[in-house]
């Protein structure tokens, strides 16, 4: 159960986006973003979905798993549409009756939200689909790498984050421990009212704090005895550099961009002022 | 009738992602009460994963576990005994302590047993008696204790519930020798008192050759062999091409009996030193 959170799942592969700089991948998946809110009618959007779904089968991540991704945000996607045709105007009207107004704009609103939804949760999820979380970590760094001159410790953040990501498939795996030893004990988890279950924890929540802050010292000494001091001056195993692949997706992102303004222009406005 | 059985118990990990993997595959498998076995296996053979069947931890994909004749997934209830009945300390056991004192953590086991606080002050006694904690060490911070006290200690939690099988995964692993006899002399000693069934994983063919009365030997997700102790330590080569390293004095003593000592086979010090002074004498 608690094994199915899905933070920084790494998918292992061989593609073309497994291979790109992470930095142009959070850079594309930025771009991507906003573009999807350029798009005005359908025929753009389509595009979008078209780019997207080529993205997923480009990458070699199995639908099932890129569904998973989808299914947290079900329900938010629903409630959001839902409002949206009851409650937008505009257009032509198609239901009218009693309290009930729905229009053309409302519908038109309500999918434009969902696939933009959609599409955006893929595409993030996508990034990190293919790209493991110290290769993340390090390119949020290098992108953020200008703010040092307002004195923020960029690489201390990114060294926090760094371990921390790297730490979480750890902590699951010591909760599930804690937890099997202490069910060894007869320790009842699912039954009881609210407080009863709260307490219930304790027995987990205690070794598994003791743990961490255990781990953390040995990880601090660890670190000290390799001289890690942090700070400039430090350097890479791996370097990062932009390879030819990766202006090349810079140019289909610019020519999708294009495609949408072209599109939008072209066969206008869906949406009616 | 066995205390513990298995029926055809096959378990995978992550099913249903690229990772999945089959832990233990069709395993069939007969405990009689009363019996002490060390169960043996390379790492990752599927030791720890074959133990937490028997009290319900791990559910398995296909397959039926019986214990005490009753099938442990049939009803909710059934399920919850399995614990009780089936006392289980994991690999590393020290992790799971939490109370403020060592007494009132052996403790937790037979207080969610639903006893008595009088009939938990005598569990908790007798398993610190069983294990060797001072009554002092009651009272202690079970963060205060040592490495070896902590395993004890935790080890006494198990007990405390007074489970009809005691199992224990590598109970003496990360412990200095001493350490480790006075663990394996407690649970010999455990077991002869209560005349508990108890099953041991270890990594160390000499510690099960010690106080087992029999051996089970896993191999990749598979029961290799399930004998008396000397039954399969006989197959030393057998034991040797799937990566298990025969005690050190069975492999002298194999070595003397190639160049024509004929002195049987040993596979702790103790029985070695025997065998040279009754037989060693004469063959020399
Ligand atoms: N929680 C888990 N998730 C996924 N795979 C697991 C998990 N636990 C064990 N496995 C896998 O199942 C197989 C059997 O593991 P198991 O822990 O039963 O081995 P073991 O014989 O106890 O090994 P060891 O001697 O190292 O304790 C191994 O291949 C292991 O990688
Ligand atoms: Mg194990």
């Amino acid at each position: 159960m608690i094994k199915d959170i899905t933070i920084g799942q790494y998918f292992n592969g061989k593609s073309v986006l497994h291979r790109l700089d992470a930095r142009m991948k959070i850079i594309l998946t930025v771009v991507f973003i906003v573009s999807i809110f350029l798009c005005q009618n359908f025929w753009s959007l389509g595009l979008m979905v078209l780019f997207t779904l080529m993205t997923v089968i480009v990458s070699g991540v199995p639908f099932k798993m890129v569904l998973r991704s989808i299914k947290p945000i079900a329900i938010i996607v629903t409630f959001t549409s839902l409002i949206n045709i009851f409650y937008v105007r505009g257009g032509t009207s198609l239901v009218d009756w009693r309290f009930i107004h729905i229009t053309t704009n409302g519908v038109f609103t309500a999918l434009f939200m969902a696939t933009r939804i959609v599409c955006l949760v893929v595409i993030s999820s996508m990034l990190t689909y293919t790209t493991t979380p110290t290769m993340l970590t390090d390119a949020i760094e290098k992108l953020l790498s200008p703010l040092k001159i307002f004195k923020i410790p960029v690489s201390t953040l990114a060294m926090m984050m760094t371990l921390a990501l790297r730490f979480i498939p750890t902590l699951v795996d010591e909760i599930d421990r804690i937890t099997n030893a202490q069910k060894a004990r007869g320790a009842n988890l699912d039954d009881g009212n609210f407080v009863q279950r709260i307490k219930a924890l304790v027995p987990i929540i205690v070794p598994l704090f003791v743990s961490s802050i255990r781990r953390a010292v040995e990880l601090a000494d660890a670190m000290d005895c390799r001289c890690y001091t942090g700070g400039p001056g430090r350097t890479r195993m791996k370097q990062m550099k932009f390879h030819l692949r990766d202006f090349a997706s810079l140019f289909v992102i610019l020519v999708l961009i294009a495609g949408i303004v072209v599109l939008n222009y072209y066969f206008g406005a869906v949406l009616v002022k | 009738m066995p205390v513990l059985s298995m029926k055809g118990v096959t378990h995978l990990y992550n099913k249903g992602t690229p990772s999945q993997s089959k832990a233990i595959d069709n395993i069939n498998l007969d405990i009689e009460e009363g019996e002490l076995v060390g169960i043996i296996g390379h790492t990752g053979s599927g030791k720890s994963t074959l133990v937490q069947h028997f009290n319900g931890i791990l559910k398995p994909e296909s397959g039926k576990i019986f214990v005490d004749g009753t099938d442990i997934w049939s009803s909710k209830k059934a399920t919850r005994e399995a614990r009780f009945k089936v006392g289980l300390c994991f690999q590393y056991p020290e992790y799971q302590l939490f109370e403020e004192t060592v007494y009132k953590d052996i403790s937790f086991g037979p207080k969610n047993m639903g006893l008595n606080e009088e009939e938990i002050q005598k569990r908790v006694l007798l398993a610190a008696k069983y294990v060797g904690l001072q009554q002092e060490l009651l009272e202690k911070s079970p963060f205060d204790l040592s490495g070896g006290e902590k395993r004890r200690a935790a080890i006494a939690g198990v007990i405390a519930m007074q489970p009809k099988v005691l199992i224990l995964d590598e109970p003496t692993a990360g412990l200095d020798p001493v350490g480790r006899d006075k663990i394996l002399d407690m649970i010999k000693a455990y077991r002869e008192k209560t005349g508990s069934t108890v099953l041991l994983v270890s990594h160390s063919m000499e510690d099960v050759a010690k106080i087992a009365t029999k051996v089970l030997v896993m191999n990749d997700a598979h029961i290799e062999m399930y004998g008396t102790v000397d039954e399969v330590y006989s197959h030393s080569e057998k034991l040797r091409e799937i990566g298990l390293n025969i005690p050190q004095v069975s492999k002298v003593f194999e070595i003397l009996n190639k160049k024509g000592l004929n002195l049987g086979s040993a596979y702790t010090v103790e029985k070695a030193a025997e065998l040279i002074l009754s037989k060693g004498g004469a063959a020399v």
